[in-house]
């Protein structure tokens, strides 16, 4: 029994960082219907910030907000300059995808460059543990799991009862009926970028906190189980994100302690896979969301 | 062999085997639309199987690496086996096309495929030797020495690359590289002109995944060595970026795209020196150019260097004995439709409805459909009789559209039965209910975009003998003479639509009323026996809609069944002989146009005034 509670102690941690780097990435594909590849190297980056401002001597948490910020800006950016112009000249679904690859590779490729492949470390930010009812958590474990919960309160809130969240869902249903209806839909979009972008950023440092050592493909190798969070819990579903995200932490924690530790991907990949079979939009799928493309006339 | 031949060499057989690859990509993404973002697992499958077959049991080689099986195949039947496991693996992949997802959905999955499938070889070292990856892996020409040895498997691999070829183009040019291509364009429509779509799909990634697996087994038998780090997702990306660049859907392209991508930029630069003391920099150079080469041809050049030409290539009226019906039909261009008619040579449809057998041709049983908590179609029930144009009217939303596209097989019924020609078709998928004659057309156009107006009539011909397998070994002796014929027919129908002088232009340049025509014509080129037009006129001038409506009662004339869904009540008392109206999802009332009229219920629900 013990070991069960600790599995799950140990999932629940495991998934917090995947929710709240899926919660971002979900609304993001959601909102703007891009599925932004970028988004794992644009957490990368935040890993570097993070680091690069931890060495000035600011606290960690502090650094996190700051690099969420700096890649909220920067998601804005990279969407104006490149996703936007690149929909604008028609490009589909697929060459977009293939475009934030690309977009991916580019700046893996320059942090490569610009600090070597060594692997770094943040040092222990772990904090002292605290626990209580057969579950061990770090303080910053627990500042992890706090922050997810918050963001993603907030993101579902903000999508389901305030007239900015019903103008971005009503821009991601029909972009073009939007702007007639009188949404300033370049705003809406504007403001996506920003929100998921500052996610992506948090969510960076975070998994930089939480993962003893990193390097350039932090984020690249993470994107998978974002993904998978994503897609079990229906894509542009901030609560679908979540509950995906401690899904795939639960159960490659499982997999880990009741099979091998090698098998721990292997466990939260088969779930996703089985998944995509038999309920292709996941489990809180959206309406009009995912069906867009498939309605008869 | 010296430094610089054998960077030659080495390149070239780079080349050879990304040049099987990406075409085999090319296939199924760039002509049938398929994103396969796995496709480099399948090369992997058919590299470690070649590995596992010549590398005989592990005990053999001092027992350093562990892996499943172990044989001594002889390099020919090794290389046929790891291509043929690679075609069931793709086939295998393709299965997940049975659920029709987004595009971006399904590379989506195909990326958790890929990742998966790198996750699963890495954790289990008793399959091909986890993240070490297997070595020692024999060159089949291993009785050679030095530059012989080299140039002998470039001259390998280029005879290989000449045989894919042509088994290739069998694939992808002709008939069947246009039927691919219609798929890609509007899988919905292809459906609805009685393609099988998930049979096609399924088809093309096992071609291109035999393809994959012999590019990867001719790969591994020159390296000698095979891990996980050489088949990582971004690999994909590599041959895709070769696609786009040299073009996507053009075989000849993706070999430019090849020889610039893959091989120099991603090979190529790993034999450049080392510069400074970051031995990452140069392959990440590498990298950085490709996704700026990817970038740049996204932006400026989507076509890539050089665009997918048409499907089939088109010879306008140099066909000798093709020029005349259509100069004899130019002749009455002028004329109204109607004159023409009666002097029509042949029967517009190819093979004449039978007729013989009395009663109804459809007939639609407590139909249901529940949309969430709404009913559009609420216990629908009538009948359409043989022979007949039946209008199927009503307010907006009254379940018409719903009710056609449960007919045709599009959206499932709730509850409730459908009956064609006798036979109970509810669970029949939307194309072999095509295939039997039970045909519709969309409301919003679905054209196959970038074929011509031509092509998108010869695609929907049922039957085609080029679409079997039988036509894709025969090649043009077997489907020759048949194409010929549907391509005469095809342009017969164009003639009698008045869109001869639109037969070379691509689809996708057709004004908003010539699709709509092409949308009729199209159907009409599957022979149905019952066609289901969705609002053919909307959109449509004055002209073209009389045009349209003379059609449908010169069909009519020739045994076919119509159902109309139509707002513009002149259209449907002129051609109607039967109308069903329908009000909140129900039949409110069946009859002819003048006896409608008269029924003061039906007037208050819809014909006011």
């Amino acid at each position: 029994m013990g070991v069960v509670v600790q599995t799950i102690g140990f999932g629940i941690a495991a998934g917090a960082v995947i929710s709240l780097g899926a919660v971002g990435f979900t609304v993001q594909f959601g909102i703007s219907n891009v599925l932004n590849i970028t988004y794992g190297a644009f957490m990368t980056l935040a890993a570097y910030l993070g680091y690069w401002l931890l060495n000035r001597g600011l606290d960690v948490w502090v650094a996190l907000v700051l690099v969420g910020l700096a890649l909220a800006l920067i998601s804005v950016a990279f969407n104006r300059a490149f996703l936007s112009p690149l929909q604008r000249r028609g490009a589909g679904f697929v060459s977009v995808v293939i475009g934030t690859v690309a977009a991916g590779i580019i700046l893996q490729g320059v942090i490569v460059i610009l600090v070597g492949p060594g692997a770094i470390t943040y040092g222990a930010q772990f904090g002292r543990t605290v626990s209580g009812l057969g579950f061990v958590f770090s303080v910053a474990q627990l500042i992890i799991i706090g922050l997810t919960l918050t963001l993603m309160l907030g993101l579902h809130l903000l999508l389901t009862q305030t007239k900015i969240g019903r103008a971005m869902r009503a821009t991601s249903t029909n972009r073009t009926v939007a702007r007639a209806c009188g949404i300033r839909t370049e705003r809406i979009i504007d403001l996506t970028w920003l929100l998921t972008g500052f996610m992506c950023g948090v969510a960076g440092v975070a998994l930089a906190v939480t993962t003893v050592t990193f390097d350039f493909s932090l984020g690249a190798t993470f994107l998978i189980y974002m993904i998978a969070a994503a897609v079990l819990g229906g894509i542009a579903q901030p609560y679908g994100a979540m509950i995906g995200g401690l899904v795939v932490g639960v159960a490659s924690q499982f997999g880990a302690a009741y099979w091998s530790p090698a098998y721990q991907d292997v466990v939260a990949f088969t779930i996703l896979i089985i998944m995509l079979l038999i309920r292709p939009r996941g489990l809180f799928a959206a309406a009009g969301v995912a069906r867009r493309n498939l309605s008869a006339t | 062999m010296t430094g610089y031949e054998y960077y030659v060499v080495v390149l070239l057989v780079y080349f050879g085997t990304f040049l099987i690859a990406a075409w085999g990509l090319n296939l199924e993404f760039g002509i049938a639309g398929v994103p396969n973002f796995a496709y480099i697992v399948l090369v992997a499958a058919g590299a470690y199987t070649y590995a596992v077959l010549t590398l005989g049991p592990d005990s053999s080689n001092g027992g350093f690496q562990h892996y499943i099986y172990g044989a001594h195949l002889p390099f020919v039947a090794a290389l046929l086996c790891a291509s043929a496991v690679s075609a069931i693996l793709g086939a295998i992949i393709g299965i997940t096309g049975l659920k029709r997802l987004r595009p971006d959905y399904q590379a989506m999955a195909m990326l958790v495929v890929s990742i998966t499938a790198t996750t699963i070889v890495v954790a289990d070292t008793g399959l091909v030797n986890g993240s070490a990856g297997l070595a020692l892996i024999p060159n089949p020409l291993h009785r050679l020495q030095g530059s012989q040895q080299g140039w002998g498997y470039v001259a390998m691999v280029g005879v290989i690359c000449c045989l894919v070829y042509a088994v290739l183009r069998r694939f992808s040019s002709g008939p069947f590289g246009r039927l691919l291509r219609a798929m890609r364009d509007d899988e919905e429509a292809a459906l609805s002109v009685g393609k099988n779509v998930v049979a096609l799909r399924i088809a093309v990634q096992a071609v291109g995944g035999g393809m994959a697996g012999l590019s990867g087994a001719l790969l591994v038998g020159f390296i000698g060595g095979w891990s996980p780090s050489a088949w990582l997702f971004i690999e994909t990306m590599a041959l895709l970026t070769a696609i786009i660049i040299g073009g996507m859907g053009n075989d000849w392209g993706v070999v430019i795209g090849t020889l610039i991508v893959p091989t120099l930029i991603v090979q190529g630069v790993q034999f450049l020196p080392t510069v400074g003391n970051n031995p990452e920099l140069i392959p990440q150079l590498g990298w950085i150019i490709l996704g700026l080469l990817t970038i740049g041809f996204l932006f400026f050049r989507p076509v890539g260097l050089v665009p997918e030409g048409r499907a089939t290539p088109f010879r306008q009226g140099v066909e000798p004995d093709d020029a005349r019906p259509l100069d004899a039909r130019r002749d009455h261009a002028l004329l109204s439709f109607v004159s023409t008619l009666p002097e029509r040579p042949a029967p517009i449809l190819a093979t004449v409805p039978a007729t013989g057998e009395s009663g109804d041709i459809l007939s639609v049983e407590a139909l249901v459909r529940e949309f969430g908590g709404v009913r559009a179609v609420d216990g629908a029930t009538f009948t359409v009789g043989r022979g007949s144009i039946t209008g199927l009217i009503g307010p907006n939303g009254a379940g018409k559209s719903t009710t056609l596209g449960i007919m045709s097989g599009f959206i499932k019924p709730s509850a409730g039965a459908i009956r064609f020609n006798g036979a109970d078709v509810t669970n029949a998928p939307a194309y072999r209910r095509a295939r039997l004659g039970l045909v519709r057309t969309f409301q919003l156009s679905r054209e196959f975009g970038s074929l011509t107006t031509l092509e998108n009539l010869v695609v929907a011909a049922p039957r085609a003998r080029s679409e079997s397998a039988l036509g894709v070994v025969g090649g043009r002796r077997y489907w020759g003479l048949e194409e010929k014929e549907i391509k005469d027919r095809a342009r017969e129908l164009l003639a009698l639509f008045q869109m001869e002088d639109k037969a070379a232009e691509r689809a996708r340049n057709l004004s908003g009323g010539q699709k709509r025509v092409l949308e009729v014509m199209r159907a009409v080129m599957t022979e149905p026996a019952l066609l289901l037009l969705d609002e053919p006129t909307a959109g449509l001038s004055p002209l073209l809609t009389h045009r349209l409506g003379d059609a449908c009662l010169a069909l009519r004339q020739e045994g076919l069944s119509i159902v109309l869904v139509e707002h513009e009540l002149e259209t449907v008392e002129r051609l109607c002989d039967t109308v069903v109206v329908m009000v909140l999802g129900k039949v409110f009332a069946q009859g002819s146009m003048a006896d409608l009229r008269t029924r003061k219920e039906v007037q208050e629900a819809y014909i006011a005034g």
